[in-house]
């Protein structure tokens, strides 16, 4: 019964996306779009090309190379700075109006300035990645701790845990479920803002932005839109990926 | 037995050796700048492997009176102490047992159990044994590798007593524990636990708002008045142990319970008069 209902659910998520295309490949066949709007045929044999001869691989794996690295440098100071402002009152407070203030500044508006400090280098994308992923992911740390059982302490603190354990072995699985949620946020985030951080150009030629922002400047919709495909299935993946952990280390979650 | 007798130095809980002394203990919240009274003044003597119950009026502070005492909230003024040495912070001498379970979700039942132990860092072998023990007796080993989620509200408030009895505290404080259960699964328990207590003899200090459960389990129910809380009298339970179930309808029993009955509606009656 629920492997059905499953199944029917994977059925029909595909059946609508094929619908989709066929109706944008009828629109582009029929001239309904502009002409400018390459169809999905075009799109996909792009993309067929740019694996087949092999180009679109620098591409990928540099643009994955800066979103992972910024991903994983969220995660660990986003997480561990999370936990602390949560658990230990002062750093809280510390930080609570340091976040109000910042988390609202679009980190876009800051690459001028990372422009002229770190040049057009990597750590000026990284750092566009990181301040912008890091607010989701600190946040809801901070939430998932405040909000723990005050109980789950009180009886740990009971049987003589110190602080640091606590914050290791109560805190942090009783959290998880809330910080992975925050994970799932920044990992979105840190996509959208590779794209982004790659329209500063690239002295090495490589990147998904950079191979978009290149073919828009030659007119090459078809190019645009296959980067822009490809940058949506890495995030689909990598979002799979992350759920697929999610239940692995939740195994015991309800949900 | 009044306050003012016990407070004089007086013993009325007994002649053994004291396990848990109240001496003075006020407490005042602060809260918008405003000060509330919660505790005006306790004065307890309890005697090593006593059961006594702590009853009183809805929003007497019984709850935040035995938070005191495990150290988890900090008192205003005077001083408790635990086996001859005086305590301010939460710690492995007072095993404390709460309303609500706090089994942790992510842990088997018997990791659980398992987890005050680590903590104190016991030999591996000496924690598997007590794990063992302590579910066998509270009749819940089979379910040693179940999630507490899977296990009904009763089942879990048995594991949370196994698990405060392993680390093998001096004394049990008890918030309440069956208050969250139906009332024949709490039944059930107050049997079970009497009969755990026996086997242990540890000296208990058991909040309830349930008057049969109190004279059911005690040897001593202590009665607070409202907020902010004084002793207002200190009842000795002379009914034979074990004690059945059904020495619920004893005339003993009831006599108890009506006794106690009367001294809470006193307090709520002052309360109504007052128009709070």
């Amino acid at each position: 019964m629920q492997n059905n209902s499953k199944k029917w659910f994977v059925l029909t998520s595909i059946g609508e996306i094929l619908f989709f295309l066929l109706l944008w490949q009828v629109l582009s066949i029929t001239s309904w779009f502009p002409t400018y709007v390459s169809s999905p045929v075009e799109i996909f044999s792009r993309i067929g090309e740019m694996f087949a001869d092999g180009s679109i691989y620098p591409h990928v794996g540099i643009s994955l190379y800066r979103t992972i690295l910024g991903f994983l440098l969220v995660v660990l100071i986003g997480t561990v700075l999370g936990m602390l402002a949560g658990f230990f009152k002062p750093i809280g407070n510390f930080f609570d109006p340091l976040i109000s203030f910042f988390n609202p500044i679009p980190k876009i508006a800051l690459l001028p300035v990372f422009l002229v400090w770190f040049g057009v280098t990597d750590v000026t994308r990284i750092l566009i990645i990181f301040t912008s992923a890091f607010f989701p992911c600190f946040i809801a740390t901070l939430d998932g701790v405040r909000n723990i059982n005050k109980l789950y302490l009180w009886s740990a603190e009971n049987m003589g845990a110190s602080k640091f354990k606590m914050l290791w072995r109560i805190i942090l699985p009783a959290a998880l479920p809330k910080i992975f949620d925050g994970w799932r946020v920044a990992l979105a985030l840190t996509f959208v803002m590779m794209f982004s951080s790659e329209m500063i150009g690239t002295s090495t030629g490589h990147g998904l932005g950079f191979m978009i922002l290149n073919a828009d400047s030659y007119g090459r919709v078809d190019i645009v839109l296959a980067g822009v495909f490809i940058i949506a299935l890495l995030g689909f993946i990598f979002d799979r990926l992350l759920i697929l952990l999610r239940n692995r280390v939740l195994w015991w979650s309800e949900r | 037995m009044t306050e003012n007798e016990i407070a004089a130095g007086g013993s009325p809980l007994g002649k053994e050796k004291s396990a848990i002394k109240i001496n003075k203990v006020r407490k005042v919240f602060t809260r918008n700048d405003e000060e509330i009274e919660a505790i005006k003044e306790v004065n307890l003597d309890i005697k090593e492997g006593e059961f006594v119950s702590v009853v009183g009026p809805s929003g007497c502070g019984k709850s935040t009176f035995l938070h005191i005492v495990g150290g988890f909230i900090d008192k205003t003024s005077g001083e408790v102490i635990v086996n001859g040495k005086e305590v301010n912070k939460p710690g492995p001498d007072r095993g404390m047992m709460f309303q609500e379970s706090t089994l942790y979700p992510w842990l088997k039942v018997d990791r659980n159990v398992a987890w005050g132990l680590e903590v104190q860092k016991l030999p591996k072998k000496e924690i598997k044994e007590r794990v063992e023990y302590f579910l066998k007796l509270v009749g819940l080993w089979e379910f040693k590798n179940n999630l507490p989620s899977e296990l009904s509200g009763g089942m879990k408030q048995r594991v949370s007593l196994a698990k405060v009895l392993a680390f093998n505290p001096e004394v049990l404080l008890m918030d309440e524990p069956f208050g969250a259960l139906d009332s024949q699964t709490r039944e059930m328990m107050q049997a079970e636990l009497q009969r755990i207590w026996s086997e242990s003899r540890k000296s208990v200090l058991f909040v309830t708002h349930d008057i049969e459960e109190a004279v059911f389990l005690s040897d001593y129910v202590v009665v607070l008045s409202k907020r902010p809380s004084t002793v207002k009298e200190v009842i000795k339970i002379d009914l034979p142990r074990p004690r059945e179930i059904s020495i619920r309808k004893s005339y003993d029993f009831v006599d108890y319970r009506n006794k106690i009955w009367d001294l809470l509606h006193e307090e709520q009656n002052v309360k109504q008069l007052r128009g709070v």
